[in-house]
Parts: structure tokens; sequence; C-alpha cells
């Protein structure tokens, strides 16, 4: 195993993995610049490299996927274009030069990649990071279901997308290297929780933090950040997806425990993909009128586009 | 419902009998007792692969959920390797092995005269060891084809996200000769495609062709196509690799691959392999067997593309 490391940090948005991967690059680790501009939302930055999350946002639109999509079936679209060999030269050009020596930094940099959307194209970098000599690592936050999903629009296909991103980037990185943190722990204490991932992956910039960059890891989490308390009785969520949710949360919650990343856990997380799938399986095929409705508004839209005539003259051949 | 390999196999919903009437090998088909649960299943067809399988059966069971192993008639302990092999990595309970004992015949001319379904013929052969797949993809391998690092992290990607999609995936190997333990020859003059992995049913069984089986598959299937550098075909230049070829003499347009291999072993065999256009001599560091060279480093970061040529050489 190559002692070189790039964390990729997956999972669901909203799910503190800004505090993290920014805890970690305020540890000295190297997040490839230039970095996305902090927004309103997001004032401390959210240590995302701007060349991935546009690689990404391209991609996701070749696959049709969105960035937050509850379709088991979006997994094969986006696999697709991980299996894609021209992608994974393009990824691999681009992170051989990442590793060369940063002027204050002794030593090889570690990279953290960070982006919502990282979860569909692990695969991409992970041959990528293989192709460079590198050990890829899996980062993820997790948050408990509502807290996520929050009281905004359509919390039940958010809770849906929630299922879907966080069961199946499970399975992708099952048998990799990999650690969970729960949100609650690293804003209650994240010395704890860093430390940990830092031993389990192997990453120098922990193992071997200075005083001073500890101290900026304290300036940059906050724990006053992101205290919403939502529950389940404030989101009209059908109950069987709650349930589904719910025990998703409880499941990969145990993953975060020291040595919890156990067969019997894997089972349960097996057995609710599965019942998820089902599940849309049955609300897909429910909702299928709806589908046709908007497809058939999205052809008409096009036509219009294209100068076709519509309403009353296409019927009347004119 | 009992069907027929007479013409297509394609429909049979129960299983399939054979010409001989030996009822233990008839067919029965898996998805006749309900839909398959997820997951990908290496079978392998193999005869004298003992030499091989301790650099193939470790990668493979680190990416796929179970591996069935079907011998035919090997004499030189294939099954006992197989079952120390899968031991020694705890991968038993992921493991199945299995026998069929009849002479099954060689690609090509023997093919070509023989029912497909008789108990010797390849289709047939096919058929029954598919058959003991329990999982709703398989993929057919062979036991002298290696994966490489980034092949088995593809190959357990795909095992999850396959599901449901019916598409195939046709994955390019790199014939590889080894030489001795540190010196071996990649041949990278051309590209060798071939669909490997597949759904279980009804439209995916085995029909004969003219020189060995096929794979059907309906025209609705999505093609997926894996990348260069995920795996490796081993042979050895101390061995006859084309025993189980029923003549030697290819036909460059009906066998194209089998000509290329024929052209690349003459000339290794002749100490000549520098002269033949993609043919790459890679040498390992000391202590480090060639194969664990080029599958665990040296394909990774080779350059991409990996066979510069474009024809493309597809079975």
């Amino acid at each position: 195993v190559s002692s070189r490391r790039v964390v990729l940090v997956v999972g669901s948005g909203r799910s503190g993995s800004s505090a993290l991967a920014g805890g970690l690059q305020a540890l000295g680790m190297h997040v490839p610049p230039p970095e996305v501009p902090p927004d309103e939302a997001g004032l401390r930055g959210s240590a995302e490299s701007q060349w991935v999350v546009d690689l990404h946002t391209e991609l996701l639109e070749r696959a049709n996927v969105g960035i937050t999509d509850a379709r088991p079936a979006a997994w094969f679209e986006t696999g697709k274009l991980a299996a894609n060999g021209l992608l994974r030269t393009r990824i691999t050009e681009w992170m051989r030069p990442q590793f060369a020596p940063l002027p204050d930094l002794e030593g090889e940099p570690e990279l953290v990649l960070k982006d919502p959307r990282m979860g569909w194209f692990l695969g991409l970098w992970r041959a990528a990071a293989m192709r460079c000599d590198a050990t890829p690592a899996h980062l993820t936050t997790l948050r408990h279901v509502t807290q996520v999903v929050g009281t905004r629009d359509r919390p039940t296909a958010r809770t849906a997308a929630w299922v879907n991103m966080m069961l199946h980037t499970e399975r992708a990185t099952r048998g990799s290297l990999r650690a969970y943190v729960r949100y609650d722990d690293l804003l209650a204490d994240w010395t704890i929780p860093l430390f940990r991932v830092g031993t389990d992956l192997g990453l120098r910039a922990v193992t071997e933090a200075s005083a001073n960059s500890m101290r900026k890891v304290h300036q940059f989490v906050d724990p006053d950040l992101h205290r919403a308390r939502h529950t389940w009785s404030d989101l009209p969520v059908p109950p069987r997806l709650r349930e589904i949710a719910e025990e998703s949360w409880q499941a990969l919650s145990g993953l975060a425990d020291p040595d919890g990343d156990t067969a019997e856990v894997h089972l349960t997380l097996d057995q609710l993909r599965e019942a998820y799938v089902e599940l849309y399986d049955e609300a897909e095929g429910i909702a299928s009128s709806t589908a046709d409705a908007a497809r058939r508004e999205g052809a008409a839209a096009t036509a219009a586009e294209s100068g076709e005539p519509k309403g009353l003259k296409r019927l009347l051949g004119r | 419902m009992t069907g027929s390999v007479s013409g297509s196999v394609s429909g049979s919903m129960g299983g399939l009998r054979n010409r001989e009437g030996e009822a233990a090998y008839d067919i029965t088909w898996p998805w006749s007792d309900g839909p398959l649960p997820p997951g990908l299943t290496c079978v392998f067809r193999v005869k004298n692969e003992a030499r091989n399988l301790p650099w193939v059966l470790p990668p493979m069971l680190e990416a796929v959920q179970h591996v069935v192993l079907v011998d035919n008639g090997s004499d030189d302990g294939t099954p006992e390797v197989a079952r120390e092999v899968v031991e020694r990595i705890g991968a038993s309970d992921r493991f199945t092995s299995t026998s069929y004992p009849f002479t099954v015949s060689r690609a090509g001319d023997e093919h070509l005269h023989t029912p497909p379904d008789s108990v010797h013929s390849l289709t047939y052969f096919y058929n029954w060891s598919f058959a003991q797949v329990r999982t709703a993809y398989s993929m057919k391998w062979d036991g002298d084809m290696v994966l490489t690092r980034e092949g088995v992290e593809l190959l357990r990607d795909l095992s999850w996200q396959l599901h449901d999609s019916g598409a195939v995936v046709a994955i390019p190997r790199h014939p590889m000769t080894v030489e001795s333990d540190s010196v071996a020859w990649l041949d990278l003059g051309f590209r060798f495609l071939e669909p490997w992995i597949y759904p279980m049913g009804p439209e995916f069984t085995f029909v004969k062709a003219f020189e060995w089986e096929v794979r059907e598959f309906p025209d609705t299937s999505e093609r997926v196509v894996a990348p260069e550098g995920m795996c490796v075909e081993l042979k050895w230049l101390d061995q006859d690799e084309f025993a189980h070829w029923s003549t030697t003499s290819f036909d460059a347009v009906r066998t194209p691959r089998k000509a290329r291999e024929l052209e690349v072993y003459r000339a290794l065999s002749e100490g000549r392999g520098e002269s033949v256009d993609g043919l790459l001599r890679v040498e390992a560091p000391e202590g480090v067997h060639v194969i664990d060279h080029v599958t665990r480093t040296w394909m990774a970061s080779a350059p991409r593309p990996l066979v510069k040529r474009p024809d493309s050489v597809e079975a």
C-alpha cells in the first residue's frame, strides 16, 4: 500500500463535510487550488477544488443525473462514465502534478478532494489515485437525515435522495480504506474523531500535527454552527421511507464507532438498500404518469424552441 | 418446460436435456424459481490451470461476490490448488467447486461438428456451467486471466452498479507471455475486446457459433466497454498454448486473435520478440515476480493509451 494519500470526502451535502475537509486542510492537508470561493452560506469556505466541482458538474449533466438524485438506476448511469478510459486519463493527468512539493510543506502533500457530487464518481478517482501510486481513502460525515433534509421544499424527494446517496456510497467504499465521522461528534470535540480518522487512514498531517495547525482547526470548526434540530414530526415523509431512512441512519451511525465497520452492519445495510430499491420501483411505477406528462411537456418545449407549429396550428397542420 | 439447443436456447425457461441422456447433467436454469438476488458471480471453466490459479483467484475474489470453478478433466491438481488458494485467503464461503466429467470438443473444427445439445459441446458445457450461478449477474472468465488492481476496483463497482441495468460489459485483455520469473512480454499491438459480463436470464444463454460458443443478448442491451489495463491473459513460453485447438492453421479473418497469438508465440520461441510490432518486454525489479509487478504496479503507471494502434480485434 502506497503511503501517498488522497482523501475523498463523500456522502450527502449539508452533513458537515466542509467542516471536516476544512479541518484536515487546517492541519496541513492540501486542497488543490483554486478553491470554490466562499459564499454566504459557507463563509468559512467549503474546501472544494473548483476543477473537481466543474468536472463533476459536467459529468452529471452528461449522465442526466442530479446532484441529489433518488433513483437507484442513477448509479449505473454515472458508473458508465466512471468506466471511461479517456476520463480516467484526464483525471490522472490533473491529479499527478498535485503531488508536487509545496513551498511551506515538508515532504509530499496529502490531498483532500471534496464535493457533494464526489460519491457518483468514486471509481474515476480511485483509478486516478492508483495510477498516481496513491492510496485512496474515503471519509464520510454522518448527520441525521432530518437535519440534512431540513424543512425546505420536497422533503420526501430529499429524504429519498439522502437514502440513495448514503446507502450506495457505503456500498461503493466497502472493503476500501475508509472512515466515518458523526457531525455531532465533530462539533462536540473535533480532536477525538479527527485523531481517529488520521490514525485509521494513515494521514501524516494529522498524526504529526503541530500545535499551530491544531489552533487553526479550533478557529475553523465552530461548535455553534448548524445547530438546527428538526425531527421526523417536522417532515411530511411517507412512513415506509421514513422507516428505511431512520434505520439507515442507525446502521450508518454504527460505522463511526471504533471497530463498528462489521459484516453484521454491512448485512443490515444490504437489506436496507434492497428495501429502498423495491420502494423506489413501486413509487416510480405509481408515478409514471407524472413522468410521462413531464416528458411530453419537455418535448413540446423543445419543439416550440425549434419553431415547430404548436397548439391549434399544429392540429390544423399549419 | 424443457428446451432444446438445436439452434437457439433463448426462451427456454425451465432447462435443457442432453442428447446422451445424462440426467445428472441436465440443465436447470437458476431463474426458473424466481428472480436471482443481486450480485456478480464469476464462472471459470478450467482444465489444467493449477499454475495460473494462485495469481488468478485472489484478485477475482476481491472483486466479485462469488466464484464458481468448473473443472473439466484436469490432471494437474487444479481443483486442489483452487481450494488451497481460496482457503488461504479466507473466501471458502464464496467459492463453489464442481466438475464436468465429459470430454469437450476443442475449439475450431471439432466444435463445429459437435451438436449443441451434446454433453461434449462447448455450448452445452457453458450453459451447464452458468446454470450453477445464483446471482443476477454473471461473468465468464478464463483460468489464465489476472485482474490488475484497477481491474479489481472496476469489477467491485460494477458488481453492484449493473444490477437491473440489463447491460453487458466488454473488457479488453492484454496477452502476456511469461518468459521467466522476472521477464514477460506484453502484447500491446492489438486491442482484444470481448464481452465478459452479462445478466442472468433466458435472453443471455449460450448458442453455437462456428469455432466456439457465443452468448446471446438482446439488441436492446446497453453495452459498456471497460478501459484498457484491467487484466492480462497469461501465457507461458515453456508451454504449448495451442493444445486446446484442433488446428493451428488459423484463418486471419475468422480468428484474428488466435492468428496474432500464434505469431507472437512463434516469435518469442525463436528469440525475436523485439521484431514484433507492439510487443513490449517488461522486467520486474529483483525479488518481485513479473506477474505481480505488471498487475500491481506497472499497469497502473503505464502511459495511456496502452494500445497505440487503432486496430481492434473483437471476439
